[in-house]
């Protein structure tokens, strides 16, 4: 998982990543309003493909985005299959399975399409987000976008931290296992109730102690956040001109 | 039972059709499977672990974010107040956010629902820091997976928010509650506070897929069946979190106390005895 999260450090220099976090996520939140509601298939789609480009400009490895984009992908064909030969009425081609006979429908195909081309599309843009922007950055365009800051605080410390609780779940579900913690359903059971358990118990003592040394630097109760440069015209006119176009090719 | 094994896997090897007689028996050997599955598959399709990005309309999606943002705000209201009180209150939640995001990255698949499913973590973190400020949790944990995880997603976030945070939180909540005062074992009311958050949550996503995608078709008839859908799944996954949410809690009483009585879990009178 470790890898799974640690996304932005291998494409540090592209020009996604140097845009400013605001715009891109006020570019992403507009685009996936228009892929939710577009009526068609086909914008959705554009949209996943753009996306993915970005995505494998950007130099994300295939494998991570094969790993996260997997679950999406699964259901997005899933819909797909189960709208074309389980709804509508125009029937487009039958055969048969195991002795049943499976009629596709072109409205359920066009239906299924058009679910699974919002998925993609929404999937690949926050894909997108994510790949090209350190979360930190996010965060901070989060509070300037009046998200409230205890939101944010606590998104910045679950982040910090997820990482240091994963290695420390790690270390005892190993421990677990050489101690034949996971032979058998009841052992398991326990065993990992016995994790889940270590692991509040760990957060609860981390937190402790994360406050002690906050509190020593200064921590009032309020995380400091980073300050904001002003917007550049040329990134908020780029942004505007590249949402027009994609609105442009939502109409058409 | 190699053996056994072994025949039990030639029984169940896929052959094409064929129009001898004995192929038709085999035939007749996969049609309650495949008719079991095929019914399941019928039933609608569901699409949760979380409910995935794009599913919703805009309209039910900006809906669910409407309902949601209330207890949002008093849930950001109350840990604000309680971390004036204790300044290791933040970390702590953002730690808990933490814990509930690892234990929701478990998936398990469904194939009947085309998704996965998964543990929720909510009845723990409702038990522990109160059901207001369990919303926070499961918000900004889910807000984390949909922005670097692609489970779920942002026009999502209201739905799944509201049936995990929400509607999870608060039915675990007052289950462990109710079941304490009646003078359950904190055992007991963790199993039952982790099984209801669970199949509470289940609940509420079949309701708000069946209102999203439903169309024309009647409303509870597919709410049926997005729920028939999850059964396979969330009925072992719904005790399988119950027996996790009762370890944890036990645990805790066993090892830390202090830190239930800190939580107002359970009173100084009881965390005394333990220690």
């Amino acid at each position: 998982m470790h890898h799974h999260l640690s996304t932005h450090s291998f494409h540090a220099g592209h020009a996604l990543v140097q845009v400013d976090a605001r715009v891109k996520l006020l570019s992403a939140l507009a685009l996936l309003v228009m892929v939710i509601t577009s009526q068609g298939a086909a914008f959705p789609l554009f949209v996943a493909a753009a996306g993915l480009f970005f995505c494998l400009r950007l130099g994300t490895p295939v494998r991570l985005l094969a790993l996260r984009f997997s679950e999406p992908l699964f259901i997005a064909v899933v819909v797909l299959l189960l709208k074309t030969f389980f709804s509508g009425n125009a029937p487009l081609f039958r055969f048969g399975l195991l002795g049943y006979e499976l009629v596709a429908h072109r409205d359920g195909l066009d239906a299924g399409l058009l679910i699974a081309g919002r998925i993609l599309g929404g999937v690949t843009l926050l894909g997108v987000v994510g790949f090209s922007t350190p979360f930190t950055e996010l965060m901070a365009a989060l509070s300037w976008m009046r998200v409230p800051q205890v939101l944010v605080d606590v998104a910045l410390f679950a982040w910090r931290y997820l990482f240091l609780l994963l290695e420390d779940a790690q270390v005892v579900y190993h421990a677990q296992k050489n101690r034949l913690g996971y032979v058998g359903c009841r052992r398991a059971l326990a065993s990992f109730g016995t994790l889940a358990g270590v692991m509040v118990i760990k957060a609860f003592d981390n937190s402790q102690s994360i406050t002690t040394a906050m509190v020593q630097r200064g921590y009032d109760g309020v995380m400091p956040m980073s300050m904001h440069r002003p917007l550049r015209v040329a990134e908020v006119g780029s942004a505007l001109l590249f949402v027009g176009a994609m609105a442009v090719i939502r109409l058409i | 039972m190699r053996n056994t094994a072994r025949r039990e896997n030639d029984g169940t090897l896929p052959h094409p059709p064929s129009p001898s007689r004995k192929g038709r028996g085999r035939a007749g050997i996969w049609a309650l499977p495949t008719g079991t599955l095929f019914t399941l598959l019928l039933a609608s399709p569901a699409f949760a672990m979380h409910i995935s990005e794009g599913i919703l309309p805009f309209s039910w999606a900006l809906a669910w974010y409407l309902v949601l943002v209330p207890f949002l705000a008093l849930g950001a209201r109350r840990l604000n107040a309680l971390a004036r009180e204790d300044l290791s209150l933040k970390p702590l939640v953002g730690l808990l956010t933490a814990v509930v995001f690892i234990i929701s990255c478990m998936p398990i698949p469904v194939p009947t629902a085309g998704t996965c499913s998964h543990p929720c973590g909510t009845g723990v973190s409702a038990i522990l820091v109160g059901p207001l400020v369990s919303v926070v949790v499961a918000a900004v944990s889910l807000l984390i997976q949909a922005l670097f995880l692609a489970h779920g997603g942002l026009s999502t976030l209201g739905a799944n928010a509201l049936s995990m945070g929400v509607i999870g939180s608060f039915a675990a909540w007052f289950t462990f509650r109710v079941l304490r005062r009646m003078g359950g074992s904190l055992g007991v009311a963790g199993f039952f506070a982790g099984i209801v958050a669970d199949w509470a949550t289940y609940t509420a996503t079949s309701l708000f897929l069946a209102l999203g995608i439903r169309g024309d078709a009647p409303l509870w008839p597919l709410f049926a069946k997005v729920v028939v859908a999850f059964l396979p799944t969330q009925l072992p996954l719904g005790i399988l979190e119950g027996v996790i949410t009762a370890g944890m809690v036990t645990l805790l009483y066993r090892k830390r106390p202090d830190l239930l009585v800190r939580m107002r879990v359970i009173t100084e009178k009881e965390g005394s005895v333990n220690a």
